[in-house]
């Protein structure tokens, strides 16, 4: 019986699907119509939300592996937030420092969840690069030396002497091309623009008088052209560049897709400096270099062409008009050298090797791979490629806190990239520095400085004075109890005191070195400078002891951000340190806001369209009710129930719903399946940031899945209740009426 | 045979918006069972409204309508449907098919509501009712697909396959040529004599009301008489040439 009953339920559950169906196809237009903006709903909500979780999903990696962690801690006494990947302004943002990171680190690390933290600094500093002239003229300052200081061999004597003219060929060559800048200043410019002085500088630094007396005097006309010529051929520019101070080595650990890609890393314990690959090139190379790598790329990677894309159009067009960078490198022999290849190589008799130039870089797709090949062949070992070569000392200015100007002396070990975000500008965009040397010009007191300061202080007699005894402390009236505090001879430190000069030295706090005391000059300051810094090892950890602005922590378990961050905050409440966590989205900034804002676009589409299609299904199933009156009250009649009627409307809105949904999803799905094996390129360097890579590969979220068939449901079920209500009160009497 | 159908001093009322207007000011009717009852008036004499009280379509203002023993009145909605579902078979005058479904689904349509039977049991009665109503050849057909006279056969057959005790035919020829009409009145005449089941149907045919056991008559929602009708003055038509 109960058997009989069950079936006979499915059979009448079989009748009202039955009825539903072949209302739907007897009406098919208004189905089609209904089940198409489902189906393009449940497909915006598949193809649409995996597009936009796998970009999450990479950007978050991109962020998270290059420099931000899962959660960034910093002092909450800061007036600004922490924004790690820069902020639309170049000026760093008011953190308040932590003042003891090996704290910080040990509260840090009670938490379960943190896996690695890494002390940071971010900020950024002027860095003045080489400047052609100045090189040569430094070249031919050293060989005049080597040459006045005597005591060479003949055939050492003759090399200096070829080395000598080929210095000054080149220095000649620049001044040459001063000159032609000159007159084309004067062809576009109006006369009093162009400072006189300056015009008759170089028209001397040209003439062959000037050249002709250069061995008479070569210092002093080496000082000349120092003075007059070099600041004139200002090809090298100063260079803002942005920069993480870090504990490189476990920075190195915890972002492990960073990778040195030329040099090498800084030893441990060493202080140093790291270039963003992507920095290195986009400012550091030789800008034709990178103007030809930059349509390679474009060319090779994303097949764009010279004929086709403006972007290659333009950087062909510079390359063609910026020659002057090329030629300024150029002595005697390489221009001749330059003219004879390129000649050669263009089929041409030109011997102007401006032009020969211009006329190489001036490329079209047919051209380019064989001048590519060509420059880097026969060119580019002629040409310095870098104005900052790995191995080089830098040295980096800033503005502390306090607006002092700081400087410090790096060694440039390497260049480095994150593994997937080589072409992206966002994660190329920091350079990375020791801990040591950024607390140095961010204008900390590091353990070093004082030591220096107390050595000099030791050295120089010095002390401090404070402004009670200030008088008698200048003008030698020793009255108070301070003076005992004046040490004359010290037990160790510097050998030279300040006794001999009579007088007490008022504390000198900068670092700088006073030209009253040569000994000092040659001795300690120099050296602590020199040597100890740039030298120094500090054991593993004491970098970590001292000031950092903020740092990145690393999870074990990246999904409990949130809890983490407030196990962070709890730990520091608990340990007494002012920390406040924020999470990698809110570090990155607008950056990290991007997902966020796409994804809000997205609900809002998808919203618009349910609502459109709840509209329409709704409309559709009225004019369905009302023309089925009669059927309707035929079906009661005969003694169909209210909810009989009920469950045939909802299961023709459910149908619909759920075949046009689901073709929609399935639709959807095999879209994103499809654009994951082949991939969404990126378009630009940006992109290369926001998908982790040269190439989206989006996936399938079973989420999505879920979240479009609830969709579909919820929207079919409300676009019923009306209509369906409708039907209710639909009576048997309405079957009898003859109005037809 | 006991009475099927007692109607006592029925009264029903419409509003029209303010304007109560009166369809039947009370009638009192027995039906026995295995009748085959004639309703006869002219337009608005209230033969539908008296069909929709036996029915148990809708319920009097005043008077009691007893169906198989039972109170209209008393019954709730659900209970009306059942008894609809149970008791009750409907002939409408325009078919009242769903267009949607087959011949056969058509007909099975009331025992997929009853839920007693299963699939086979189900298709043996319907095979049967539609080779008594001789259309068995368009089961699968469409209702669209087929004459008025055969849409009618298969609203009968419909309307007897639960096998009701009552089968009420509201104007069942008026939509129907008089060779089909008499037809029908013939199929449905049959099927009181072999089944015993009882008719009650309205028209306003004379030729139509001639089949009948008895004709009741109303005049503006009253009862006027009931004949047979030998003494109305109509002759059932023998199959005229």
């Amino acid at each position: 019986m109960a058997q009989r009953r069950l079936s006979a339920w499915i059979d009448t559950f079989g009748v009202v699907a039955q009825i539903a169906f072949r209302n739907l196809f007897a009406s098919r237009l208004k189905t089609i119509i209904v089940g198409g903006i489902i189906f393009f709903g449940a497909l915006l909500v598949v193809a649409g939300n995996s597009l936009l979780d796998s970009l999450d999903a990479s950007m978050s990696r991109s962020v998270i592996g290059s420099v931000a962690g899962h959660i960034q801690v910093y002092s909450d006494k800061s007036k600004d937030g922490l924004e790690v990947m820069g902020s639309m302004t170049m000026g760093d943002q008011d953190l308040t420092p932590l003042d003891d990171f090996a704290k910080v680190r040990q509260t840090l690390m009670t938490v379960p969840n943190v896996k690695a933290v890494v002390p940071m600094g971010i900020s950024g500093a002027l860095v003045t690069s080489g400047n052609t002239i100045d090189l040569a003229l430094g070249k031919l300052r050293d060989a005049y030396r080597k040459r006045l200081a005597g005591g060479l061999s003949a055939p050492e004597s003759a090399m200096l002497d070829r080395q000598i003219e080929a210095e000054k060929g080149h220095v000649r060559q620049i001044v040459v091309l001063l000159q032609g800048d000159l007159k084309n200043l004067k062809a576009v410019a109006d006369a009093r623009a162009i400072s006189a002085d300056d015009a008759e500088a170089v028209n001397r630094a040209a003439s062959e008088a000037f050249w002709a007396g250069f061995d008479k005097d070569p210092l002093g006309s080496l000082e000349f052209l120092e003075n007059r010529i070099a600041t004139q051929a200002a090809d090298a520019d100063l260079l803002f560049i942005r920069y993480v101070g870090t504990d490189l080595d476990s920075f190195g650990k915890a972002f492990d897709r960073m990778q040195i890609v030329d040099g090498t890393a800084v030893p441990a314990g060493k202080r140093g400096f790291l270039f963003s690959k992507f920095v290195y090139e986009d400012q550091l190379k030789l800008k034709s270099a990178h103007r030809l790598d930059q349509i390679k790329d474009s060319r090779d990677g994303r097949g764009s062409l010279i004929a086709k894309d403006l972007d290659l159009q333009r950087l062909v067009r510079e390359n063609v008009a910026q020659v002057r960078e090329v030629m300024l490198q150029l002595d005697a022999l390489k221009t001749a050298d330059f003219r004879a290849k390129l000649q050669k190589e263009l089929g041409s008799t030109n011997a102007d090797v401006g032009a020969l130039l211009a006329s190489f870089f001036d490329t079209d797709d047919q051209s380019f791979d064989r001048r590519y090949a060509f420059f880097y062949r026969e060119l580019a070992p002629a040409l310095e490629l870098y104005r900052i070569r790995i191995g080089d000392t830098l040295t980096i200015k800033a503005f502390t806190r306090s607006g002092y100007v700081q400087s410090v002396n790096l060694h440039v070990y390497g260049t480095f990239q994150f593994q997937g975000l080589e072409k992206s500008t966002l994660a190329g965009a920091l350079n990375l520095m020791d801990l040591v040397s950024f607390r140095e010009l961010y204008g900390f007191m590091t353990a070093d400085k004082l030591r220096e300061i107390e050595q000099l202080q030791k050295a120089a007699g010095a002390h401090e004075v404070s402004r009670e005894n200030a008088e008698a402390e200048l003008f030698g009236t020793k009255q108070t109890k301070d003076d005992t505090e004046v040490k004359p001879a010290d037990k160790g430190g510097a050998k030279a005191g300040a006794q001999p000069h009579g007088k007490h030295v008022v504390a000198d706090a900068t670092p700088g070195v006073s030209p009253e005391i040569p000994e000092l000059a040659a001795g300690l300051g120099q050296r602590l400078r020199r040597e100890d810094l740039v030298d120094r090892v500090y054991a593993p950890g004491e970098t970590q002891r001292g000031v950092v602005l903020n740092a990145a922590v690393i999870l074990k378990d990246p999904k409990l951000i949130p809890q983490t961050m407030k196990a962070i905050e709890d730990a520091g409440k608990r340990d007494g340190l002012p920390l406040k966590a924020i999470s990698w989205q809110k570090a990155s900034g607008i950056i990290g806001q991007f997902i966020m804002l796409a994804r809000i676009v997205l609900y809002v589409a998808i919203l618009i369209i349910f609502v459109i299609a709840l509209v329409i299904i709704n409309n559709a199933l009225v004019m369905a009710t009302l023309e089925r009156v009669k059927e309707i009250g035929t079906l009661r009649a005969i003694g169909a129930q209210r909810r009989f009627i009920l469950a045939m409307l909802v299961i023709e809105a459910m149908v619909v719903g759920l075949i046009f949904g689901a073709i929609g999803a399935g639709v959807g799905a095999v879209l994103v399946a499809i654009v994951g094996k082949i991939g969404v390129p990126a378009k630009s360097d940006i992109w290369f940031f926001f998908f982790s890579g040269p190439r989206l590969h989006p996936f399938l979220g079973t989420t999505n899945l879920i979240v479009a068939f609830v969709a579909v449901l919820l929207v079919s079920a409300f676009s019923s209740f009306y209509p369906a209500w409708l039907a209710m009160r639909v009576t048997p009497r309405q079957a009898m009426s003859e109005e037809e | 045979m006991a009475a099927i159908v007692s109607v006592k001093d029925a009264v029903k009322n419409y509003t029209l918006g303010k304007v109560v207007v009166p369809a039947l000011r009370g009638i009192s009717l027995e039906v026995r069972g295995g009748e085959f009852l004639s309703i006869a008036g002219p337009s608005g004499s209230g033969k539908t409204t008296l069909l929709n009280l036996i029915g148990c379509v809708d319920t009097p203002t005043s008077g009691t309508v007893e169906v198989a023993g039972k109170d209209t009145r008393q019954l709730s909605e659900r209970a009306l449907t059942d008894l609809r579902l149970h008791t009750i078979g409907f002939i409408f005058q325009s078919f009242n098919l769903v267009s949607v479904l087959s011949v056969l689904q058509n007909i099975e349509l009331p025992l997929l509501l009853q839920r007693e039977l299963g699939t086979a049991d189900r298709r043996k009665r319907v095979m049967t009712l539609l080779e008594r109503v001789g259309i068995r050849e368009y089961a699968s057909h469409r209702p669209s697909e087929l004459s008025g006279g055969q849409r009618q056969r298969v609203a009968i057959a419909r309307a007897l396959v639960a096998r009701p005790q009552l089968v009420l035919a509201d104007e069942p020829t008026a939509n129907l040529d008089s060779v089909t009409g008499q037809n029908i009145l013939d199929l449905m005449k049959e099927l009181n004599r072999t089944e015993g089941t009882t008719f009650i149907f309205s028209t306003h045919d004379q030729k139509v009301m001639a089949n009948a056991s008895s004709i009741v008559r109303l005049a503006d929602g009253k009862f006027v008489d009931r004949i047979s009708p030998r003494d109305a003055g109509v002759h059932p038509a023998s199959a005229p040439a």
